[in-house]
């Protein structure tokens, strides 16, 4: 019976009710695209470099697990120091140079004859392997999303590269040019900012690590069997405290419109309250009739939600080929439960105002 | 239409103990111009002769004698005040009422506007607190009880019948009579809902919302959600107020009907002496105090 109540009271106003609902659906496509999007992107960078193929990463001391905010301090020499060390097969100094002139694109510096040794080639959909200084390969899902082809003119950094090839995407990056021709537009002669080391086979990799330590004290040495776990939001600085604030603003969004509906709710049914009163109906009941319609629009504003976020990843997705947003099951649930606390949140002081309502004054409303 | 189903209220068999209690209760035929000809009425519930009175007597100041008062009263008002403040100045709408219903009587309550009857019987219903005296709603002290004390209270003994009707807008007549019985707490009695609206005459209108129905209908549904539960107490509040001469009469009779043959015992207030002669007895109120008690005839 009270869900009867409750059903027909938040359709008797159906544009406050229709606002509430996108409203929370907002808020929870919010917090599903902005996790998706965070994650997902760490996710497909991850699943990139575990392409190369490489069994160990070394970093300068205190480099970040996100290459992009590599520099490049270590001399390009330190590739055939690892190339003597027992077990290792192949090493690939890479160079990289984050870029945001038309996108964000980090770009691998490689050389091709070393790079090819570690991750067994690209795989070629149009052209050929770089030949030239200023020959630049691009991966299948940049040059859509760029609209490049073979043999025209990319420009980066303010040099116009040459498009040799469009590859395979997930070896590494979405660009690649010679490793000596980034160094030069970026002034790191003989720099790398990462070596990819390919071993005799996969299972010596922790002897190649600690026959490394002691010659590279304090260098960052990873196993990129884990670099997918590393690869998360509390590695990020900042990171967390973004997705955290952007959920808090959702929330906000969600917390105030129901607030402020449930508010005038309870103004407007003043005089339903002291009907409710008059028959019997004690402060819980009221209470709950009220969260319950909050609960009930939340419930539909989280349908609402999901909705969008599929619908707004199909558009990102096809406005924007490299974006990669990854919707989890783990993360609607959240966002669902978040908007419903917010949502509950913010009904409740209107619903304990309401149920504190004289009844005798509630029936004389009008 | 009215059916004429019995049912069996608990308050029909308070009154019956009343009958044979030998307080006065001796069936008598009415003389009332609109009842007398329908309704056999009992003596004993406050028909009142002047010279009998002992004014010393809470129950004879209310319009009982002494024979009368032997019967357990269902409603007891004793030395009751209620205040309302406006601003810093007290102002008083009830200046010590004492008031008695026995069960099973359809009691009118008249007077001017502003002598304190709305308030007499919100005290009453517990919808209002009082300030001083004595409250007693069978048995029950309200005066001592809070807020959820007596909304409890009114869940399962009082019935409420207003002069707008205020039923919930947004339910049909069917959800605005079986909330109070979601209310209550027993879940929804099919047999007992469709006894009380094929009482009152509801079983077509049962999918109207009110703003598809009469003020008469409309009217009919609130008398059947407060007797849904089967209350000790039916308090009225002008509730022909906003009717007309056809619908109104259509109310009060079903009013009688229901203390008649369910014995439920009913407070009304109303302004119309016509109205009055539907009931037992009519009691006056003036300036905040009740001034007689005549008999309806």
């Amino acid at each position: 019976m009270i869900w009867q109540l409750i059903v027909n009271n938040v359709m008797r106003r159906p544009v406050r009710t229709v606002v509430s609902i996108i409203a929370v659906g907002v808020e929870v496509a919010l917090v599903i695209l902005i996790v998706g999007l965070t994650s997902g992107l760490l996710q497909e960078t991850a699943k990139r470099i575990e392409g190369i193929g490489a069994d160990i990463m070394l970093q300068p001391p205190s480099a970040s697990v996100f290459l992009a905010f590599s520099g490049a301090p270590m001399p390009i020499k330190i590739a055939d120091r690892l190339r003597e060390l027992k077990y290792v097969q192949a090493v690939a100094p890479v160079l990289l140079q984050f870029s945001s002139s038309g996108g964000v694109d980090v770009i691998y510096g490689i050389d091709p004859k070393s790079f090819r040794e570690v991750s067994g080639g690209f795989v070629f959909l149009e052209g050929h392997d770089m030949e030239g200084p200023d020959d630049i390969l691009v991966d299948d899902w940049a040059a859509k999303a760029k609209n490049v082809t073979v043999g025209g003119t990319f420009r980066l950094l303010d040099h116009d590269f040459h498009v040799a090839g469009i590859v395979e995407h997930g070896k590494g990056a979405r660009l690649f040019v010679p490793i000596a021709t980034l160094q030069d537009l970026s002034g790191s002669r003989d720099k790398a900012s990462v070596f990819f080391i390919k071993n005799t086979r996969p299972e010596h990799t922790q002897a190649v690590i600690d026959e490394m330590k002691p010659i590279f004290p304090g260098y960052e040495i990873r196993p990129l069997k884990d670099f997918l776990s590393l690869m998360s939001a509390t590695n990020l600085p900042g990171l967390n405290a973004f997705i955290d604030s952007m959920i808090a603003l959702a929330v906000a969004i969600g917390f105030l419109v129901i607030l402020l509906s449930m508010y005038t709710t309870v103004i407007e049914r003043t005089r339903d309250i002291g009907i409710l009163k008059s028959i019997g109906a004690s402060k819980a009941y009221i209470m709950r009739a009220l969260l319950g319609e909050s609960i009930l629009i939340c419930v539909i504003g989280v349908g609402v939600g999901i909705f969008i976020s599929y619908v707004a990843r199909m558009m990102f997705l096809s406005s924007f080929p490299t974006l990669s947003i990854l919707i989890s099951p783990d993360w609607i649930v959240r966002a669902a439960v978040i908007a419903l606390s917010g949502g509950l949140l913010g009904a409740s002081y209107p619903a304990w105002l309401a149920s504190r309502k004289d009844a005798l004054e509630s029936l004389s409303y009008d | 239409m009215l059916c004429g189903v019995k049912i069996c209220f608990p308050s029909y068999q308070i009154s019956k103990q009343s009958e044979s209690s030998g307080c006065g209760n001796k069936p008598f035929h009415t003389s009332s111009k609109r009842t007398g000809s329908k309704f056999t009425r009992f003596a004993g519930y406050g028909l009142v002769r002047k010279g009998n009175r002992d004014y010393n007597n809470p129950a004879c100041r209310s319009g009982l004698t002494h024979k009368e008062s032997r019967v357990e009263p269902i409603v007891v008002t004793e030395n009751l005040w209620k205040l309302y403040h406006a601003g810093k100045v007290e102002v008083p709408a009830l200046r010590g009422v004492n008031f008695r219903v026995l069960p099973g009587e359809f009691v009118t309550v008249m007077g001017p506007s502003g002598c304190g009857k709305s308030s007499l019987l919100y005290v009453i219903g517990g919808l209002a607190q009082a300030s001083r005296g004595k409250v007693l709603v069978d048995g029950n002290d309200l005066v001592t009880m809070n807020d959820s004390e007596r909304t409890k209270l009114r869940r399962h003994k009082i019935g409420f019948v207003f002069q707008r009707f205020n039923l919930l807008p947004t339910l049909d007549a069917r959800g605005n009579i079986a909330i109070a019985q979601h209310i209550y707490g027993d879940g929804f009695d099919p047999h007992r809902f469709e006894v009380v609206t094929k009482l009152l005459g509801l079983t077509e209108r049962l999918r109207h919302r009110p703003s598809e129905m009469s003020g008469g209908e409309q009217q009919r549904v609130a008398i059947a959600r407060a007797i849904i539960n089967e209350p000790k107490i039916i308090l009225a509040d002008e509730p022909t107020g906003n009717l007309d001469t056809q619908n109104s009469e259509i109310v009060l009779s079903m009013l009688r009907q229901l203390n008649k043959e369910l014995g439920q015992t009913i407070v009304m207030i109303t302004h119309n002496p016509e109205a009055a002669e539907y009931s037992d007895r009519a009691v006056h109120m003036r300036d905040g105090v009740i001034v007689d008690g005549i008999p309806a005839d």
